[in-house]
């Protein structure tokens, strides 16, 4: 009787007919891999070509080649090592504290109308204030110290991964918990295995965005009232119109938040399995 | 098959399942004041029997059968399953939804033993027993395969296992094989009238398809339009498994009188 809805093997990967008789799957992935190198080589070609034709001052706009030499400039003076360990250190400091609280408290605010009705309104309230107008309060509540840039990065983070989890706590489907109510399981088991899974995307969604924000917040805490990190770098680079400088610090940063996303996601694609496609 | 026969005999065996619909009502809060999804019905199920539930859309068909799972709470009158009224969804009462609702970060037999969990089992009898109940629908070998990667019967085949194998009393499907094609549903059809068979629950079945009803069902109910209330009702005892074309004529009749009833000639003359 198995045979009538076995005839397609849903677990088939589709291929797109277009291309599959072209590329073989190996050459398809290196073609992936492959495409936004194309846009780098693209970008740094027109970058090169203006700093080789000397049309822009290389004070405002330096060529990559300048921007190299203070890369590396940076690195043998050192202060470049000790720039990203603490910026790092930062930015996972108070990634960890937000997302922690984030998802217990969505948790929370999603399973617990009392803590919703208390808290709900007033955190709604606060999304809208941009981490960059916390640094003042943060400095006279921490000092110039790392509290105040624990605090600004977790206090974005936090607000992010908490409107995240608590909606995707409100999107559990009511299928799911009929279901699981008459199968007979407890509201303990309930919560672990049906509700956490069903609102994982949700919360993930809200993780991946709280490491782009914790990167950004954390670059406003730097920029006011730090003596070292990548933010204060930059900050120290305008003084002495060190474009190049800042470049580098740039670009530097735009790796970091790429490469903290790119493992976010990673780690998401394996944990939520099951929402791919 | 003797078990037609047992039906209406059978209320004293110890593995129950009478259903008391008592006088029931149920509302519900609309735009402009409360809606009356299903007029004052008054019904039983008796233990073992299969009772199809036919009916218009938005008829309050699937009203009726979500206040028997407990997830709905009726307006006035009371249900009871065995005489304890029935206070909220249970294990004894098992529900196969039209969407599956399997559990996608479980592969098959782990959506199995998430049932099987409250009786507090050793691990080893109850991965045994999921793959006992899973071989039931003929998907052993599917055990640790997760739904996306099955198809809409499978799918609807691993729900069965699940809910079979908490054993309910009562097992209520609501439009189960709606989503299949004709032919995985006449599989379908097979497989649930063997799987009942051997576990003998009280089945309502809701349903919008009158061939499906009339080859499944020792019962029909059939329904009016909304406010929904039960209008007309009809015993069958033909044997199963039920064909059209070998049955005489009666089922036939029986089709033509509900079709009737469901679509009034009128209506059918309108639209042509």
């Amino acid at each position: 009787m198995a045979v009538t809805d076995m005839s397609e093997d849903p677990t088939k990967a589709r291929t797109s007919p277009r291309i599959a008789p072209f590329l073989s799957q190996g050459a398809k992935w290196g073609a992936k891999a492959g495409l936004p190198l194309i846009s780098f080589a693209f970008i740094l070609g027109i970058w090169a070509l203006v700093g080789a034709s000397g049309m822009v001052k290389e004070a405002i706009f330096p060529a990559p080649w300048s921007v190299w030499s203070a890369t590396v400039e940076m690195w043998q003076n050192g202060t470049l090592q000790t720039d990203l360990a603490k910026s790092l250190g930062r930015a996972g400091v108070g990634f960890g504290i937000g997302a922690t609280l984030g998802v217990a408290l969505g948790l929370l605010t999603g399973r617990v109308a009392l803590v919703r009705t208390l808290l709900n309104p007033f955190l709604n309230l606060l999304r809208p204030i941009p981490a960059i107008a916390l640094v003042p309060v943060a400095i006279v509540w921490f000092g110039i110290g790392e509290g105040s840039k624990y605090f600004v990065v977790s206090y974005t983070v936090f607000l992010t991964v908490w409107f995240n989890t608590h909606h995707g706590m409100e999107y559990v489907p009511e299928t799911y918990l009929r279901a699981s109510r008459s199968l007979g399981a407890s509201r303990m088991r309930e919560f672990l295995t049906v509700v956490l899974p069903a609102a994982a995307p949700h919360i993930f969604a809200g993780i991946r965005l709280g490491v782009a924000l914790a990167f950004l917040s954390l670059v406003a805490a730097e920029l006011s009232g730090a003596s070292s990190g990548i933010g204060f770098r930059l900050q120290e680079a305008r003084q002495y119109v060190r474009t190049d400088r800042m470049f580098s610090l740039l670009i530097i940063l735009g790796i970091l938040g790429a490469v903290a996303d790119l493992i976010v996601h990673a780690i998401g694609k394996k944990l939520v399995h099951w929402e791919q496609g | 098959m003797a078990e037609d026969l047992m039906t209406d005999t059978h209320k004293t065996d110890t593995q129950k399942g009478r259903v008391e619909i008592d006088d029931v009502v149920i509302r519900f809060k609309g735009r402009q004041g409360p809606v009356t999804a299903l007029a004052r019905t008054s019904h039983v199920l008796e233990p073992g029997t299969f009772t199809a539930l036919i009916g218009p859309s938005g008829c309050g068909k699937s009203t009726l059968m979500n206040a028997i799972a407990g997830f709905v709470k009726p307006s006035e009158g009371s249900l009871r399953l065995d005489g304890k009224p029935i206070a909220g969804p249970s294990p004894e009462v098992g529900v196969i939804f039209q969407q599956y609702a399997l559990f996608p970060w479980f592969t098959a037999l782990n959506n199995v033993r998430y049932g099987l969990k409250q009786f507090g089992l050793p691990q080893r009898e109850e991965i045994d027993r999921a793959r006992a109940a899973l071989a039931e629908v003929g998907l052993e070998a599917h055990a640790d395969k997760y739904p996306q990667q099955l198809s809409g019967g499978m799918k609807q085949r691993v729900a069965i296992a699940r809910t079979f194998a908490v054993g309910p009393k009562v097992l209520l499907m609501d439009e189960p094989f709606g989503a299949l094609d004709a032919q995985t549903r006449l599989v379908m059809h097979e497989l649930l009238l063997n799987i009942w068979r051997k576990h003998r629950a009280t089945v309502l079945f809701v349903t919008h398809d009158v061939d499906e009803a009339l080859l499944l069902s020792d019962h029909v109910q059939v329904m009016s339009q909304a406010p929904g209330r039960l209008i007309r009702h009809y015993h069958l005892t033909q044997q199963r498994p039920r064909a059209f074309s070998r049955s005489g004529s009666d089922l036939l009749e029986i089709r033509d009188e509900i079709l009737d009833l469901l679509h009034p000639k009128t209506d059918l003359a309108d639209s042509l």
